[in-house]
């Protein structure tokens, strides 16, 4: 650091430069007490921590709160200038009642497990395994090619799968597949096949995580225990089988746990895909149940309150399973105590 | 998979099978931008042979709109590539090298958070962000509908993942080095300047490429919480091409959108090594 | 500076890093802490640091309690095992940051820091960068910046564990060198006996967090308190058996199985005094000669023993062997031929004979 950098900061060290010149001259500083010292750590660690934590109560816990609010009362578009009633229980009521209730959540859970059984953490790790088996500079070239639709802008990239799947003439996949694969000529995400669209192209962007975690955890298994079994005379599937999958079963937990938690979570490829369609509910889930109640006008009206309320079960759903997994997994022992302890 | 040429040929037949999709997904769009229509992969021209190429579709580059959506684009990742590395940069250090009360509770609502798309919390943002809205002077610049409200929600909401991730880079420092400093004579504050933040500067330049990725490509909240043409970032711009005009061009959609990608094809050719690490640097520790 | 540790305790909820530590080092002195890995050293030495907080106990520094004053206010330098030098800094950045950070003025800090790098020989490497520097050169730009700020009291943790053995030996004799010449009290981690012998004026031997024995070197070998000590102190480690102290024809006598040994008189009216049926002799493997190396057979002094390896060291040969039963380490001159699977005669010196009570592992000979 030069000396310029130096003195940019010099006023917020004023103090410590201060007690330093004073150590410099002599006895030891009076101490302070022990409570006193605490206190002042426990400042300063909450001082590191102030843009994040005025973030996550304006973002995160004022939201929370107001989300358990809303989901009681009827606000919406339509009333929103009076003040708000409160309604009791009636969202939840009309949420468990709804007519398509049972399918939302039978979309949902068919929606989050297959697309992370298939995609997120079986391709991830048949790509993580399969490109650290061919030559470095091949297998990163793979990787990186996956790891293209994660950085492409998702309206790009949906626009992409758009024209994949749509109908004749246009159609990428109805020009180039023969009709026994079941191209129809039709559209295939709004008609013929919808969850496999949609799974495909949440499928796409997901395995790339899991893929660049599997990677570097299997990177990182010493090379002479891969040979060592090789002398033993093990097959390349009983090295993956005994000593690869053992070895990250840490990243599998926790992709697992992961991409359980965001794929419940997130709708932003349906929502510009299918909107949930075609026709009534056929891909849609919970998450964007909840958005689209509260944001798209049905019969012109946003119902922020019914909104609220679909996604204050799902938030109530998905911190439950958060809590759960921490306490399974144990991530709590992976953390480190700090070895510092004084100011 | 496997030892020997029949493993090779599959590992790679596989590989590249895979790939398929997403490189005819990108095909399309690069031969669609300097076609005047397409048919499958193919462009067309007016008699219905192949052909037809023309470069028309880029002449929204002559237009106000698109460079006012960059613009907001370019606002949106850069106040997130600064909001989000001072809070992680001085969060992640607290968590990772101090002890407080408090501390594993933060460390498994960031770890729980970061897993948890927040995107369920939008429609209660919308309210929080209509009450910044009302605050005087500064409201019309964080409130619903102005680029400062979508860039301090992005911010929040890409928070814990940024305070893991550097949290991960600060792990992996010595504390002797950080005991050094401190029996030199440097207190917690300059510690984290002087002597940490050098350390973690390849944390900080991954933090801030993701992070100027994941605004850049901003779609939902933006979407969400602005209305017209005025505050719209290229996302959305583009988003209201397809949806607000009919017939969808949809040739001059697919330059609108190679256009956006821009700043990340340059990203993707100039630091692959870092894309790839990212995330993995991210998943320290646990 | 004059420290005094008492009752000094660290503990993590269940592990204990130090457990009532107390000793005084006084001014000027070069102490050692030996012991091995996680016994409780660096705890220790982080805790006089101001790094750790104890859970119990107090420092003084000078007769003032330090216990609540900051790392940066105790007027303390310390050298690491991993030097934990500033990767983005020059030589010069290193060594002055201390001075930068007490405003020393710029003139000053130039000077003070080219008198402390020609003392340690870098001198001409200011601009360096640090990862252009081999590991001696790391070490010695570490030391010049504990120096820098002239402290009172220097703290060592391990500092030439990651150098080879050669540079080991030339900054042992020029670590001690310095704290001589400028006086200041030092603390000096290692797990190496050999450098604590060798630097230190008194030598503090932990293990398990407790402090074993707190003494000048040569009092550690030669009149070790408690089994612990005599067998971590002296290399190749004393060996060990347990005997039987038995008179005869006023004579003493080391029984157990075929062992049979004289005692000198004096220890062995200690041992028997301690009246125990049993206790641990130790021996140690420079006080056993093969029969022809020294003095002709002595009666009640020689064993016969089976050799089961030979280690050659160089100048002497380390044997393992085994009377009957009991295995035991021998140093000597040479094997004269001697080759594994041979038999041969092994004279004791007994005068340095050592006797620990097996129940509290403390010497019967040494209070
Ligand atoms: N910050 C800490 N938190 C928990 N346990 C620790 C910490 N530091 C040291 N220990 C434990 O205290 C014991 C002594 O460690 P240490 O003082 O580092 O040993 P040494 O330096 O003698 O090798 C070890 O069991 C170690 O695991
Ligand atoms: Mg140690």
């Amino acid at each position: 650091m030069t000396e310029k950098q130096l003195s940019a900061t010099e006023q917020l060290m004023e103090q410590e430069a201060d007690s330093l010149a004073r150590a410099a001259i002599g006895a030891p500083k009076q101490p302070r007490s022990s409570l006193g010292r605490r206190v002042r750590s426990t400042v300063s660690a909450y001082g590191f921590l102030l843009p994040a934590i005025a973030l996550v109560i304006t973002f995160f816990i004022i939201p929370g709160i107001l989300l358990i609010i809303l989901s009681f009362t009827n606000l919406s578009s339509a009333n929103f200038t009076e003040p708000w009633e409160f309604i009791g229980f009636a969202n939840f009521e009309r949420l468990f009642t709804d007519p398509f209730f049972p399918k939302i959540l039978r979309n949902t859970v068919f929606y989050v497990f297959t697309t992370l059984i298939f995609f997120n953490l079986g391709l991830a790790l048949v790509l993580a395994l399969v490109t650290t088996n061919i030559p470095r500079r091949r297998g990163f070239f793979f990787r990186l090619v996956w790891l293209l639709p994660r950085l492409t802008p998702s309206v790009v990239y949906i626009l992409m799968w758009k024209r994949i799947g749509s109908a004749d003439p246009f159609g990428i996949y109805n020009q180039f597949m023969p009709e026994v694969l079941g191209a129809s000529g039709g559209n295939l995400f709004l008609g013929g096949a919808p969850w496999a669209f949609v799974i495909l192209t949440n499928g796409f962007v997901g395995a790339s995580f899991g893929m660049i975690i599997f990677t570097s955890a299997l990177m990182s298994i010493p090379e002479d225990l891969i040979t060592a079994a090789k002398v033993d005379g093990a097959s390349t599937w009983r090295i993956i089988r005994d000593i690869k999958l053992p070895l990250i079963k840490w990243p599998l937990l926790f992709i697992a746990t992961y991409q359980t938690l965001s794929l419940l979570t997130s709708f932003e490829y349906i929502l510009l895909l299918t909107e949930g369609g075609p026709g009534l509910f056929t891909t849609e889930v919970w998450a964007l149940t909840a958005y689209k109640r509260a944001f798209s006008s049905y019969f012109g009206n946003s119902q922020w309150a019914f909104g609220a309320t679909w996604a204050i079960v799902l938030v109530a759903v998905a911190l439950v399973m958060a809590v759960l997994y921490v306490k399974i997994f144990k991530f709590n022992e992976l953390v480190e105590e700090p070895r510092i302890e004084n100011l | 998979m496997g030892s020997g040429k029949t493993g090779r040929f599959f590992s790679y037949a596989f590989l590249t099978l895979s790939i398929v999709p997403i490189l005819v997904g990108y095909t399309w769009l690069v031969i669609a931008t300097v076609s005047t229509r397409t048919r499958g992969l193919l462009p067309i021209n007016a008699e219905g042979g192949i052909g037809g190429l023309t470069l028309g579709n880029w002449s929204f580059v002559f237009e106000s709109a698109i460079w006012s959506a960059m613009l907001n684009s370019l606002l949106i990742a850069v106040a997130m590539v600064i909001g989000v590395g001072i809070a992680s940069t001085s969060g992640g250090y607290a968590l990772s090298r101090f002890k407080f009360p408090g501390r594993k509770g933060f460390l498994t609502g960031t770890l729980v958070l970061h897993a948890f798309k927040a995107e369920m919390l939008l429609i209660a943002i919308f309210f929080v962000l209509r009450w910044l809205g009302e605050i005087p002077l500064i409201g019309p610049y964080i409130g619903f509908n102005s680029v400062g409200g979508v860039a301090l929600v992005m911010v929040a909401l890409e928070l814990p993942l940024g305070i893991w991730l550097m949290k991960g880079f600060f792990d992996n420092i010595s504390w002797d080095m950080e005991r050094a400093a401190m029996i030199d004579g440097a207190g917690r504050f300059r510690v984290w300047w002087q002597i940490m933040l050098p350390q973690v500067r390849p944390g900080i330049a991954a933090l801030a490429l993701f992070t100027f990725i994941a605004g850049w490509n901003a779609y939902l909240v933006p979407f969400t919480f602005t209305i017209g043409t005025k505050v719209a970032n290229m996302p959305v711009y583009l988003n209201q091409l397809i949806s607000d005009t009919a017939p969808v061009n949809w040739n001059q959609v697919a330059a609108v959108g190679l256009f956006q990608m821009i700043p990340l094809i340059i990203f993707f050719i100039f630091t692959q090594e870092l894309l790839l690490n990212i995330y993995a640097g991210g998943s320290k520790g646990t | 500076m004059r420290v005094e540790l008492e009752n000094l305790s660290k503990a993590w909820d269940g592990v204990v890093g130090a457990d009532r530590i107390t000793l005084d080092i006084a001014d000027g002195e070069f102490v050692a802490f030996l012991g091995p890995s996680g016994c409780g050293k660096t705890t220790t030495l982080l805790m006089v640091a101001g790094i750790y907080k104890p859970s119990g106990g107090t420092i003084k520094f000078d007769g003032h309690v330090v216990n609540e004053v900051a790392p940066k206010d105790r007027g303390i330098g310390m050298v690491f095992q991993s030097y934990a030098l500033y990767p983005h800094m020059t030589v010069f950045g290193n060594i002055s940051y201390p001075l930068r950070i007490q405003k020393v003025n710029k003139t000053e800090i130039k000077e003070r820091v080219q008198k402390v790098a020609d003392m340690m020989g870098i001198g001409d490497l200011l601009d360096r960068k640090i990862v252009q520097l081999s590991g001696g050169q790391q070490q010695r730009v570490s030391l010049g910046r504990a120096l820098v700020k002239e402290p009172q009291l220097l703290l060592f943790d391990e500092p030439l564990s990651n150098l080879d053995a050669r540079l080991r030996l030339t900054m042992r004799g020029e670590i001690k060198r310095l704290q001589e010449e400028m006086g200041i009290t030092a603390i000096y981690v290692t797990h190496d006996q050999v450098e604590a012998m060798t630097m230190a004026d008194r030598i503090a031997v932990m293990s398990g967090g407790v402090l074993q024995a707190y003494d000048v070197p040569t009092d550690l070998y030669e009149h070790p308190k408690t089994q612990f000590v005599a067998g971590f102190v002296g290399n190749p480690p004393m060996n060990f058996f347990d005997v039987e102290i038995v008179a005869m024809d006023g004579e003493f006598r080391a029984k157990s199985g075929s062992i049979d040994l004289a005692l000198p008189r004096d220890r062995a009216e200690k041992a028997a005094a301690a009246g125990k049926d049993k206790l641990i002799m130790g021996v140690r493997p420079e006080d056993i000669y093969l029969v022809d190396d020294a003095e002709p057979a002595a009666p009640g002094r020689t064993l016969t023993a089976a050799i089961e390896v030979v280690e050659p060291l160089g100048r002497e040969d380390l044997l393992g062997v085994t009377v009957n039963d009991v295995e035991m380490r021998v140093l000597v001159d040479k094997t004269k031929g001697a080759a594994v699977g041979d038999n041969v005669d092994l004279v004791f010196d007994m005068s340095s004979v050592q006797f620990f009570d097996p129940e509290t592992e403390q010497s019967v000979l040494w209070t």
